[in-house]
């Protein structure tokens, strides 16, 4: 059966995979090996980009709460659903990519520092909320319950983005200038700016793809729900 | 001034896990959509 592909997701899948090519380039290519830490500074790029697209991600699902409680329409529910997941899936890819980077440069992979220890509560949280949506049946109230829940969870977003700006860490603050006592932190020559800002503009779009493609996997288990539902009744 | 430490083989890793990642989620997408679909199709013809 052919199925109906938007043209503008298709525009939109060939722009990421070029910025995403041209992302890699410069990080192994344009940017320079930092004098200290190596080539592992090099995963810095895509760690950052990744954390960001995973706020983003949890920034779409509070938003689309808000819409839902408000018009109770249900692709509201499918984007915020779509939100978490890619959030979720980024976080856990910098987390990861933290700790490999961690390893060589604070000597070990995982520390309870304040910025690694408030990510983990806000991967954990949003874990909980697809084992709430799990536990409900009723698509109306899962989707009412889970709005809720993504309004509420996100205030974990900006504690895990402030953590290291309140409290001393080891983490480096690239923005606004790192604590003393940070490990790693360095200070970026102008190619390793662009390449830092070129990753976070490419991730925004690598967001927005696999957004449109999870809403849509979202709809179509919508309908598949339904059917079943009329076929139960 | 020293050389850099050698981090080649945690670079390499971070990024084996930043497209591996990235590719693994997009594998999902697609098979999760394909079963979905074959779903559907089966749910339509029960209907019918």
């Amino acid at each position: 059966m052919k199925r109906n592909y938007p043209r503008g997701l298709i525009i939109l899948n060939l722009v990421t995979i070029g910025l995403l090519l041209v992302a890699t380039l410069m990080v192994f290519l344009y940017a320079p090996v930092e004098a200290v830490m190596g080539m592992v500074q090099k995963v810095f790029y895509f760690h950052v980009a990744s954390t960001w697209t995973g706020m983003l991600g949890f920034l779409v699902a509070a938003v689309s709460g808000i819409l839902y409680l408000r018009s109770k329409d249900s692709k509201w529910d499918v984007v915020g659903l779509a939100g978490v997941e890619i959030g979720m899936f980024f976080t856990l890819i910098g987390i990861i990519t933290g700790s490999i980077w961690a390893r060589p440069i604070w000597n070990t992979w995982w520390t309870w520092d304040p910025r690694l220890t408030t990510t983990t509560i806000m991967e954990l949280i949003y874990a909980a909320y697809l084992m709430l949506r799990q536990g409900i049946e009723e698509p109306e109230k899962r989707a009412r319950f889970g709005a809720v829940y993504a309004i509420v969870g996100f205030i974990t977003v900006p504690m895990t983005f402030l953590s290291i700006r309140f409290f001393r860490t080891i983490h480096p603050v690239i923005i606004g200038g790192s604590d003393p006592s940070s490990t790693g932190a360095f200070d970026m020559t102008p190619a390793m700016l662009q390449t830092f800002i070129f990753s976070l503009l490419t991730y925004t779009f690598v967001f927005a793809t696999l957004l449109w493609h999870r809403v849509r996997l979202g709809k179509l288990a919508e309908k598949v729900e339904q059917l079943k539902l009329a076929l139960n009744d | 001034m020293d050389a850099p430490i050698d981090t080649l083989n945690y670079m390499i890793a971070g990024y084996a896990v930043i497209f591996g990642g990235l590719l693994l989620y997009v594998a999902s997408l697609f098979v999760r959509t394909a079963r979905l679909r074959r779903e559907e199709a089966m749910l339509e013809e029960d209907q019918e």
